[in-house]
C-alpha cells in the first residue's frame, strides 16, 4: 500500500498528539507518526520543521536542547498547557469533521 | 539580529541531527553507510528550501521590519539627493534654532541653581510702591529683625552687599569688587572652598583679624592659581587682610566678585552698625536672602517676612522713618531662581515660540516636498501594494523615511546650535546673570531627538494620509494622475496657507522690532557722543573719605587734562550717560511752596558737574548760564536744572529761584539742608537708557556738591578719543600714582552698547522671519511647479485651442496667489492677536502699526507672484505639441 501524504492542517494535530505522549525531537516525531500509523502516514520533512516552528511561535509547544537516546545534542519539543487545550480543541473538531465526511460518504445512492 | 544567527545555528544542528538519525536507521536496515546517508538526504528533500520555510514560519520581528524600512528609506533618499538635501537643511535649521533656544532655556530657567538646595533659596524684597520705588535695600536693623523673628521658616538668613576697594598687590593698586557677606554665607549656598577655608563666626566678631576669600577667577588671573596664596597678607582699606581660602569655579550669587570679606571687615558696614539704635534705616543697601527650612513653602516664608515687615513699619517709634500711608513700605520674599531670571523669561519664551513656528513652517514645507515626491512614487507604492504590502505597512514605510530625514536634520540642527550657542549666551547675558550653565547637555540632546522624531512623524503623516493608493488606476495610468490627486492638492493648499500665515506673523514681529530699533537708534539723546572718552577714577575712601578730599584728586586731574594738547573740553561728573545705574530720587523743596511730608515732595536725580561738563558732552544751555570757575566752595550755592524739571515752576522762569536739598550728614548728627539758587536750565539728556524718558535732574558744581563719589572723567578730544587713553592714564598717575583708572571707553561705544540688546533681538527675529519667508516661498514655488508639471498636457491643449500664453500664466499665478491671500488674512489676524507679547520690547511703535502690516502684506503678494511666475513660465514656454504628448 502506498504511503499517504498528510492532509493539509492535520500535521499540526498529529504533532500535538505525538507530543502529548511525551517530549520528542523532530526526527522522533516523524518516526513515531510513521510507526503508530503503521507506515501509512508519511511526514514530509519540508513540512515538519516549519510546522514545529509555527507551533512554537504560537506557544503550543516549547523546545529545549538535550541529549538524545544515542547521546547526541537534539532539540526536544514538549507540549505546553496552551498546547494541551489546543490539542483537545483540534481533536474534537477532527472528530466532528470525520464524522460529517463519513455520513456523506455512507449515504446510499 | 544576533538572536537570528543563534536560531539559524540551532536549525542547522537540528537538521544535521535528523539526517544522522535517518542515516543510522538506514544502516540498521542493512545499507552501506554511503547509501544510508544518500537516502537520508534524499528523503529529507531540498534542505535549503525547508530551512527557508522554517525561518519564514518564525515570522519577521518588528525590528527587522524597521531595519528593512530604514535601509529602504535611506536608499530612497539617496536616490533623490536634491529632495533629501533640501529637506535635511530646512529641518536642520528649524530643529537647530529650537535646540539652541531650548539649551538656553534649559540652562537659565529649568536647571536648579548650582548650589546645594538652590531651589530653597529666597531673597527678601522691600519696596515703597506708593512712592514709586520698586526696590528698597534692606537696612541693618531690618535685617536683624528678619533674622531674629523668621527663624522658624529659614535655615539661615544672610546679608550681602558689594563694595569696590583697592587691594594693594605688590605695590600695584588693584580695584577689586568685594562681596561683603555674613560668615555663614558660603555654608548657606553650600559652596566649599577648593583651597583653605571660608568664613566662620569668629571671623565676624568685632576686632577679629580681617580675612579674605578669593574668587576662582581672580585667583587664577592675578595669582596664577598658586595654592600658596592662603596665608598671604594684602593691604586693603589701610589695614592688612589675610587670604584664608579660594572658592571653586561656581557662578556667584547675587553678583560676580573678585574677593569676599566678612561684614565687620567692611569699614562702612561696621561704622553704620554702631548707629542702628539712632538710625533705623542705617546702611539700607543690603541684599538679604535665606534658605527655607525643609518642608517650608516659599509662600509661608513670604507671608512670615511680610508680617515681620508690617510689624516694624507700623511701629509708632519708626513712624517718621517708614511713613507707611504715603510710601506703602512693604517686604516680602521671592524665590532666587525667579528673581535671577525675571528679565529673561518672557524674552526666552517668545523666542521659543518663534523658533517653534519656524519649525512648523519647515515641517509644512518638507511635508509638501514629500507630497510632491509622492507623485513620482505612486507607481512604486502601487506595485508594493499589489505585491501584498498592507496600507499600514506602506504608511509605516513613509513615516520611517520622514523620521529618518528629520533625524539627520536633527544632527544638522545640533551642529547649527553648537555654532550659535556662544552668540546666544552673550545675548541672553544682557537680560540675566544665569548664563553659566548653558550647554548642549544630555537633556538638550534628548529634547532635540524628541522634536526630530516628532517632526518626522508630523510631516510624514500628512503625505501618508494622502497616499490612499488606487491600485488599478495608478498601475494602468503609469503614475501620472492618481485617483486621489484631489485630496493631495487640498492638503498641499492647506499647508501653503498655514506656512504663509505663520510667516506673516513672524515677519510682522520682525518688522515691528526693526522699526522700533530704527526709532531707538535715532532717538534724540540730548548730547553728542562722538569724540568723547570717559574713564572712572573713583577715589579710594581711605585717602579720599569725603567730597572735600575727593576734590583734591579730581580738580588737579581736571586742570591737567584741560591743559593737555588735543583736549577741547574736559569734565568730571558722577555717571556717564547710558552707563549703568538708574536715576536717584532725592526729595527737594521749592522756595515758597515747601511740602512738609518728605514722601510727598517732588523728586529729582542729582548729578555733579564741572564748568565744562555741558560743553564736553554737547548739552545746550537753554537759559541762564552753565557753571564757571567763579562757583567755588566759598561762593553762593548754585545749581543748574534740566528742562524736564522746569515743569515744577508751572510756566514761570525757574532761573533765579531757589531749591532746598538735603545735605548728607555723618551718622548721629541731625539732618541738614542747603538752599541752592538756580542759575541755568540745560537740555534733557537720556541718561539712563535710550528708551527711558528723561527724569527731572539737578546739577550741582563739584566745588559745592555735598554728595561724594564723583570720579567719572569725560574728555572731548580734537582727534580720535580712543587713542587718548594713555594720556589720560598718565595724567591721573601724575596726580596720584596709587589711583586706579578704570573703564576707559568712548561715549560712542557706550551708546552702541545700549543698543546691543534691542539690535540683537531685532536681528534674531529678522533672521528667523527671513528664513520663514524663504522656506515658504520655496514651498509655494514647489507646489506650483508640481501642479504645473501635472497639467502640462492640459496647458498644451488649451494653447493648441487658442488660449494665449498670458492667459495660462494668469491662471497659474491666480491659483498660487489665492493660497497666499488666504494665508495672509489668517496671518494678519494672528499677528494682531500676537502683537501684544512684543509690546514690552517696542519703542514708540504700536504692535498694530499699519505701515508694518501693509508692508508685510505687499511683500508677500509680490514675492508670491514671483514664486508662482517662475515655474509657470516654464510650463507655458513648452511647445503645445510636445506638451500634448507629455507623460
Amino acid at each position: 500500500m502506498a504511503k499517504l501524504d498528510l492532509l493539509q492542517g492535520t500535521l499540526d494535530l498529529l504533532i500535538l498528539k505525538t507530543l502529548a505522549l511525551g517530549a520528542q525531537h523532530g526526527w522522533g516525531i516523524s518516526q513515531r507518526i510513521q510507526q503508530i500509523s503503521e507506515n501509512v502516514l508519511r511526514v514530509n520533512q519540508g513540512s515538519l520543521y516549519p510546522a514545529l516552528q509555527r507551533l512554537d511561535t504560537a506557544g503550543f509547544i516549547e523546545s529545549e536542547w538535550g541529549a538524545s537516546e544515542n547521546n547526541r545534542q537534539a532539540k526536544f519539543y514538549r507540549l505546553t498547557k496552551k498546547g494541551e487545550r489546543q490539542l483537545q480543541d483540534e481533536q474534537a473538531q477532527w472528530a466532528r469533521m470525520t464524522l460529517a465526511v463519513r455520513k456523506i460518504l455512507e449515504t446510499e445512492v | 539580529m544576533l538572536r537570528h544567527h543563534e536560531l539559524d545555528r540551532g536549525l542547522n544542528a537540528e537538521v544535521r541531527f535528523h539526517i544522522e538519525m535517518e542515516t543510522e536507521k538506514n544502516i540498521r536496515l542493512g545499507m552501506s553507510p554511503e547509501d544510508a546517508r544518500r537516502l537520508a538526504l534524499r528523503s529529507f528533500g531540498p534542505m535549503e528550501k525547508h530551512k527557508e520555510e522554517t525561518r519564514d514560519a518564525r515570522g519577521i520581528s518588528w525590528l527587522e521590519n524597521l531595519l528593512a524600512d530604514l535601509k529602504y528609506g535611506a536608499r530612497a533618499l539617496l536616490k533623490h539627493p536634491g529632495y533629501a538635501a533640501l529637506g535635511i537643511m530646512t529641518l536642520g535649521l528649524g530643529i537647530g534654532a529650537n535646540t539652541a533656544i531650548f539649551s538656553v532655556i534649559n540652562g537659565v530657567l529649568l536647571k536648579p541653581l548650582p548650589y546645594e538646595h538652590g531651589n530653597r533659596l529666597v531673597v527678601v524684597q522691600q519696596s515703597r510702591p506708593l512712592a514709586g520705588q520698586p526696590q528698597v535695600g534692606v537696612a541693618i536693623a531690618e535685617y536683624f529683625d528678619y533674622r531674629e523673628r523668621a527663624k522658624e521658616v529659614f535655615d539661615g538668613l544672610v546679608e550681602y552687599h558689594q563694595m569696590n576697594f583697592d587691594l594693594i598687590n605688590r605695590g600695584e593698586p588693584d580695584r577689586v569688587s568685594t562681596g561683603v557677606v555674613s560668615a555663614n554665607f558660603f555654608d548657606l549656598l553650600g559652596i566649599k572652598p577648593i583651597v583653605g577655608r571660608t568664613f566662620v563666626e569668629a571671623d565676624d566678631l568685632k576686632g577679629a583679624e580681617a580675612v579674605l576669600v578669593l574668587s576662582h577667577t581672580y585667583w587664577r588671573t592675578k595669582f596664577g592659581g598658586d595654592p600658596g596664596i592662603v596665608g598671604q597678607v594684602f593691604e586693603m582699606n589701610d589695614r592688612p587682610h589675610r587670604v584664608i581660602g579660594v572658592l571653586p569655579n561656581v557662578p556667584h550669587y547675587p553678583q560676580e566678585n573678585d574677593v569676599y570679606m566678612p561684614v565687620h571687615a567692611c569699614p562702612f558696614r561696621s561704622a553704620a552698625e554702631g548707629n542702628i539704635a539712632r538710625q533705623r534705616r542705617a546702611f539700607g543697601a543690603l541684599s538679604v536672602f535665606g534658605r527655607l527650612k525643609p518642608g517650608v513653602s516659599p509662600e509661608q516664608a513670604a507671608s512670615t517676612v511680610e508680617s515681620i515687615c508690617h510689624t516694624f513699619v507700623n511701629d509708632k517709634q519708626f513712624a517718621q522713618v517708614y511713613r507707611p500711608e504715603t510710601s506703602g513700605f512693604r517686604g516680602t520674599t521671592v524665590e532666587v531662581r525667579d528673581a535671577l531670571t525675571t528679565g529673561a523669561r518672557d524674552l526666552l519664551l517668545i523666542l521659543l515660540g518663534i523658533t517653534a513656528l519656524v519649525l512648523l513652517i519647515a515641517c509644512a514645507n518638507v511635508a509638501n516636498l514629500t507630497l510632491a515626491r509622492m507623485l513620482g512614487r505612486d507607481r512604486e507604492l502601487a506595485m508594493r501594494a499589489a505585491l501584498g504590502a498592507g496600507r499600514g505597512r506602506l504608511i509605516r514605510q513613509l513615516l520611517t523615511e520622514s523620521t529618518l530625514l528629520a533625524t539627520v536634520g536633527g544632527l544638522v540642527g545640533i551642529t547649527f546650535a553648537w555654532l550659535t550657542i556662544d552668540m546666544l549666551t552673550t545675548f541672553v547675558g544682557r537680560f540675566t546673570s544665569r548664563t553659566g550653565e548653558i550647554t548642549l547637555d544630555p537633556v538638550v540632546l534628548v529634547f532635540t531627538l524628541g522634536i526630530s522624531v516628532l517632526t518626522g512623524l508630523l510631516f510624514g503623516t500628512l503625505p501618508a494620509l494622502g497616499s490612499r493608493v488606487d491600485l488599478v488606476s495608478s498601475l494602468k495610468q503609469g503614475g501620472g494622475q492618481t485617483g486621489d490627486a484631489g485630496s493631495r492638492k487640498r492638503i498641499q493648499g492647506g499647508l501653503i496657507i498655514a506656512q504663509v500665515a505663520v510667516s506673516v506673523v513672524l515677519l510682522v514681529g520682525a518688522g515691528l522690532l526693526l522699526a522700533s530699533f530704527y526709532r531707538l537708534q535715532r532717538v534724540e539723546t540730548g548730547y553728542r557722543s562722538d569724540g568723547v572718552l570717559s574713564a572712572q577714577i573713583y577715589g579710594n575712601f581711605s585717602r579720599y573719605p569725603t567730597i572735600v578730599e575727593q576734590r583734591r584728586l579730581y580738580l588737579p586731574v581736571l586742570e591737567r587734562l584741560q591743559a593737555q594738547p588735543g583736549v577741547n573740553f574736559a569734565a568730571i561728573t558722577n555717571a556717564v550717560p547710558l552707563g549703568s545705574g538708574g536715576p536717584g530720587t532725592t526729595r527737594f523743596n521749592i522756595e515758597g511752596r515747601a511740602v512738609d511730608d518728605p514722601e510727598r515732595r517732588p523728586t529729582a536725580d542729582v548729578r555733579v558737574a564741572t564748568p565744562q561738563y555741558f560743553a564736553t558732552i554737547g548739552v545746550p544751555v537753554i537759559s541762564g548760564r552753565a557753571f564757571n570757575d567763579l562757583d567755588t566752595e566759598e561762593s553762593q550755592r548754585v545749581t543748574v536744572i534740566n528742562k524736564s524739571m522746569v515743569k515744577y515752576w508751572d510756566g514761570t522762569d525757574p532761573v533765579g529761584s531757589r531749591i532746598e536739598l538735603p545735605t548728607p550728614t555723618p551718622p548721629g548728627q541731625p539732618p541738614r539742608t542747603e538752599w541752592y539758587t538756580i542759575v541755568g536750565v540745560v537740555g534733557d539728556v537720556r541718561q539712563f537708557g535710550l528708551a527711558r524718558e528723561t527724569v527731572a535732574q539737578i546739577y550741582l558744581p563739584l566745588t559745592q556738591s555735598p554728595f561724594g563719589i564723583a570720579g567719572q572723567v569725560l574728555v572731548r578730544t580734537a582727534g580720535d578719543p580712543a587713542s587718548f587713553g594713555n594720556v589720560l592714564r598718565n595724567t591721573v598717575r601724575d596726580v596720584d600714582p596709587n589711583q586706579p583708572v578704570e573703564q576707559i571707553q568712548t561715549l560712542d561705544d557706550l551708546r552702541s552698547e545700549a543698543l546691543a540688546a534691542p539690535r540683537l533681538t531685532a536681528t534674531l527675529l529678522a533672521v528667523f522671519a527671513g528664513l520663514a519667508l524663504l522656506v515658504t516661498l520655496a514651498g509655494i514655488g514647489g507646489v506650483i511647479a508640481t501642479s504645473v508639471q501635472q497639467r502640462t498636457k492640459e496647458f498644451g491643449l488649451r494653447m493648441a485651442l487658442g488660449a494665449s500664453r498670458d492667459s495660462v500664466l494668469t491662471m497659474v499665478v491666480r491659483q498660487g496667489l489665492t493660497l497666499v491671500v488666504i494665508g495672509l488674512l489668517v496671518g494678519v489676524a494672528g499677528a494682531l492677536a500676537a502683537g501684544r507679547v512684543l509690546s514690552a520690547y517696542l519703542y514708540q511703535t504700536a504692535p498694530r502699526d499699519p505701515v508694518i502690516f501693509a508692508g508685510v502684506a505687499g511683500l508677500f503678494v509680490l514675492a508670491g507672484i514671483i514664486a508662482c511666475l517662475i515655474p509657470a513660465r516654464r510650463a507655458t514656454t513648452v511647445d503645445p505639441l510636445i506638451a500634448l504628448r507629455a507623460e
